[in-house]
């Protein structure tokens, strides 16, 4: 558009249309890229143990889950086995599925049962456990939590001590 | 500038050259300024996360995150320290906010090894936090899995 004016004589002025959208373009990825909201797993970990605890009087809640990572990757919900780190449809799903059967048997959380002024699913027992070997990669394990997490877990524990 | 050429006859087109020159002079503001507008230490995230949930309190000033990138060291915000600093470091961080809002921050990149991750649990632990953030990026677009609320 800058070279029709001046009468068929050349105009002497540099076409900038094509730089200004390239900067524009330019600004507006700028602008896009920088505020990315960080996000993150919420996770409770063990508080300090305690040496003279006795720990041998502690009941086990048969509720317990636990959902184990084996240095093959292979995951174990409890004792069954199901998928691995990188397809973990089938835990996501019995977790799921699990959950859902504890809401119909309204199975509460230790000290919750009788709190009903909280709504009915943050007294549902869904505190799963993640136990993995040292060895294994972080964002493998970050891959199970947020797999477990989808399938409505809350809270999520890590466990931290005797690990392999 | 712009003016002296069309032989007396007006000029009938915006002239962009000032606009350009600003915007210049931003963009090169702007790649300038980016680096040194990133908090911490350069590590690669878990990416992809469906159900990780948003938390601005993160890159609050006042939020304890340690890092883990891939060479294996701590760090408290972008100051590298061993175990022991780190856990003197943290406690005094979080001696002034409520019960609540201890929670600390890990930013790990993927391929550290999870034992690290763990010494680095067992240290805040030690210090009574029962509580962290694995922080990790989210998916982009995907809607969020509507969850049981956070506790």
């Amino acid at each position: 558009m800058g070279m029709t004016g001046g009468g068929g004589r050349a105009v002497p002025f540099i076409n900038v249309t094509p730089l200004i959208d390239v900067l524009l373009v330019v600004i507006i990825i700028f602008l896009v890229i920088t505020p990315l909201k960080p996000s993150r797993f919420k996770a409770d970990i063990p508080s300090q143990r305690d040496p003279n605890e006795d720990v041998s009087k502690l009941k086990p809640n048969p509720l317990t889950l636990v959902v184990s990572i084996s240095t093959d990757l292979q995951l174990k919900l409890n004792q069954d086995v199901m998928g691995s780190v990188n397809d973990p449809g089938a835990l996501s799903a019995k977790l799921q599925q699990t959950f859902q059967q504890r809401r119909e048997q309204h199975a509460y959380k230790v000290g919750m049962e009788t709190a009903t002024n909280k709504p009915e699913d943050e007294r549902i027992e869904k505190t799963v456990f993640v136990k993995a070997p040292r060895a294994l990669h972080y964002g493998d394990v970050v891959k199970v939590i947020d797999a477990i997490k989808g399938a409505g877990a809350n809270p999520v524990g890590l466990q931290v001590d005797d690990l392999p | 500038m712009g003016m002296t050429a069309g032989s007396g006859g007006l000029q009938s087109e915006i002239n962009v050259t000032p606009m350009v020159d600003v915007m210049l002079v931003l963009l090169i503001i702007f790649m300038v300024v980016t680096p040194f507008l990133q908090k911490d230490v350069q590590l690669t995230l878990p990416r992809d996360m469906k159900n990780a949930e948003e938390d601005t309190a993160i890159n609050a000033d006042s939020s304890v995150v340690i890092s883990i990138p891939e060479d294996g060291k701590y760090y408290l915000s972008k100051k590298q320290m061993g175990l022991d600093e780190l856990k003197a470091q943290v406690e005094k961080a979080l001696a002034n906010k409520k019960e609540e809002e201890k929670i600390v921050y890990i930013k790990s990149g993927v391929q550290v090894s999870y034992g690290e991750v763990v010494n680095v649990i067992n240290a805040v632990r030690e210090k009574g936090i029962d509580r962290i953030g694995l922080v990790a990026d989210k998916k982009k677009g995907e809607p969020q899995v509507t969850a049981a609320p956070a506790t």
